[in-house]
């Protein structure tokens, strides 16, 4: 008997999550039932839609469009602000619950997870879905599709097949008839760059993919090409993963206004690092590899990382390399969005010690640890660094529940 | 009904075996005792935990008593 696994999709997360909680807080109107979206703050720039209801898909509205965008397919389109408390809770909810079912769920994104069953038929597993779903709408009073197969990547193509409140299967054998008549950008990782290239080449659905000749594939496409190629075809050689120690900690937002100029910018990669670094430090590693990302205001989006000859969680270190990092990559062009993150993470239990660190290193780790001990027991903003002292900027940008779209990794 | 999901004060009296029993509560400054309590379960919504008291009030009205675990706040729901 091979491995059963499902894909579990919370229907429009953010909005069927805010309705739910609205309905337990007592309000009458249930956002679900009109055309309504779930936005963020346009006076930070924050206007994008984050989530949509049905009705107002209908419209023709988008997730990631922006709210005037939005307002203009739909005039009296409801415009709800979006809680993050809600929506980490309520994930941490569903998450212990499917838990009750198998020990094997791995977290793909706020919204969707994988698990996987060893010892069950098909028949039974079906059944088990369609149970799944019907407890999760009665006690979280929400809707959740549920796709079954025997390998992620089926199970996510059938969780995505129709909607809401469905279970899909879609076997190896049902591949033909399921997947293969579907437009070519529905598959898997197949996104509006690769879509356009495919097209070209006469591709449009899945089926015409899977068909297509694979050297011709592998050389316009590379690697990339090979991976969707298989995809087409229902190959998925991903294994299981457990819950995983975080590979990395990282910060990003999009800025009230536009940079351009490098110590303003340096001031803002200051308060992402100092939430990225807090970050780190709490989770107990320390990093290695440091990167840093800008958006410019044409929406173009360059990043640049670099590897230390070290290990280190202390904000200064991070802060500094970034800082050189940025003005190596920086075309002077106004930045709109700005992110760091730190990867290559170890356990901070143990550390080589480096002759290479600053010299002011081990001072400046003891004076974070004080900073942190202080931040826990008086509040994010107790103590702060000069620079952001009588300024517009935030002492500490980014966090968890971040205030930016929480994106889907594109590994499966 | 009305619903009103309105923080109020209560007076309750937590068993030793973990259930929780209100006893009175306090609306708009009157005191109201609980006669009765029909049925509680808990719900949880979106992952938010709240116990749930569907109490009778002079031997007809109906009305709900909720105490949310994260946040130890006492609502009275509905009325």
């Amino acid at each position: 008997m091979s491995d059963i696994i499902m894909h579990v999709d919370v229907n429009s997360a953010f909005l069927s999550w805010t309705a739910a909680y609205e309905q337990q807080i007592g309000f009458e109107r249930d956002i679900r039932e009109v055309a309504s979206v779930i936005g963020g703050n346009e006076e930070n720039r924050h206007g994008i839609v984050l989530s949509k209801s049905m009705k107002a898909k209908q419209y023709g509205i988008k997730t990631g469009n922006s709210l005037m965008e939005a307002r203009q397919m739909c005039p009296n389109l409801l415009v709800v602000p979006p809680n993050y408390q809600v929506y980490v809770r309520a994930s941490k909810a569903l998450l212990e619950f499917l838990n009750t079912f198998s020990p094997d769920v791995e977290i793909f994104s706020i919204d969707e997870c994988f698990m996987r069953f060893t010892d069950i038929n098909r028949e039974q597993s079906i059944k088990l879905a369609y149970s799944i779903k019907e407890q999760v709408k009665q006690i979280f009073g929400y809707t959740v599709n549920i796709g079954v197969s025997t390998n992620k990547l089926l199970a996510k193509m059938a969780g995505d097949f129709e909607k809401p409140d469905k279970c899909h299967t879609c076997f190896p054998e049902e591949l033909k008839e399921k997947m293969w008549p579907l437009p070519v950008e529905d598959l898997f990782m197949v996104g509006r760059r690769t879509q356009p290239k495919l097209n070209r080449l006469g591709i449009y659905t899945i089926g015409d993919l899977a068909n297509a000749d694979f050297n011709l594939i592998s050389t316009l496409l590379k690697s990339h090409g090979r991976l969707i190629y298989a995809y087409a075809h229902g190959h998925d050689v991903s294994t299981f993963k457990p819950p995983a120690p975080i590979k990395s900690v990282g910060n990003s937002s999009t800025l009230k206004f536009d940079v351009e100029n490098a110590e303003k910018a340096h001031t803002i990669i200051l308060s992402l690092v100092e939430m990225t670094a807090w970050r780190l430090r709490e989770a107990g590693m320390v990093c290695r590899v440091v990167s840093v990302s800008i958006k410019d205001s044409n929406f173009a989006y360059i990043s640049h990382q670099k590897k230390l000859p070290y290990f280190t969680d202390c904000t200064n270190d991070i802060y500094k390399n970034i800082c050189s990092l940025f003005d190596r990559v920086w075309d002077k062009k106004s930045i709109r969005q700005m992110g760091v993150s730190v990867s290559d993470l170890e356990d901070a239990k143990f550390q080589q010690l480096s002759i290479f660190k600053d010299r002011n290193s081990l001072n400046n780790e003891t004076l974070d640890k004080v900073i942190d001990k202080i931040r826990e027991k008086y509040g994010d903003t107790a103590i702060i660094r000069g620079v952001f002292a009588n300024r517009d900027l935030q002492p500490l940008l980014g966090g968890y529940p971040d205030d930016e779209y929480p994106g889907m990794s594109n590994i499966l | 009904m009305k619903i009103l999901n309105q923080p109020i004060k209560v007076m309750a009296i937590f068993h030793p075996d973990g259930k929780i029993q209100p006893i009175r509560f306090r609306l708009d400054e009157e005191a109201v005792t609980v006669e009765k309590i029909i049925k509680s379960y808990e719900e949880k919504l979106v992952g938010n935990k709240r116990v749930v008291f569907v109490c009778l009030h002079n031997g007809k009205d109906i009305y709900e008593l909720k105490y949310e675990i994260d946040s130890s706040i006492w609502f009275l729901f509905k009325k």
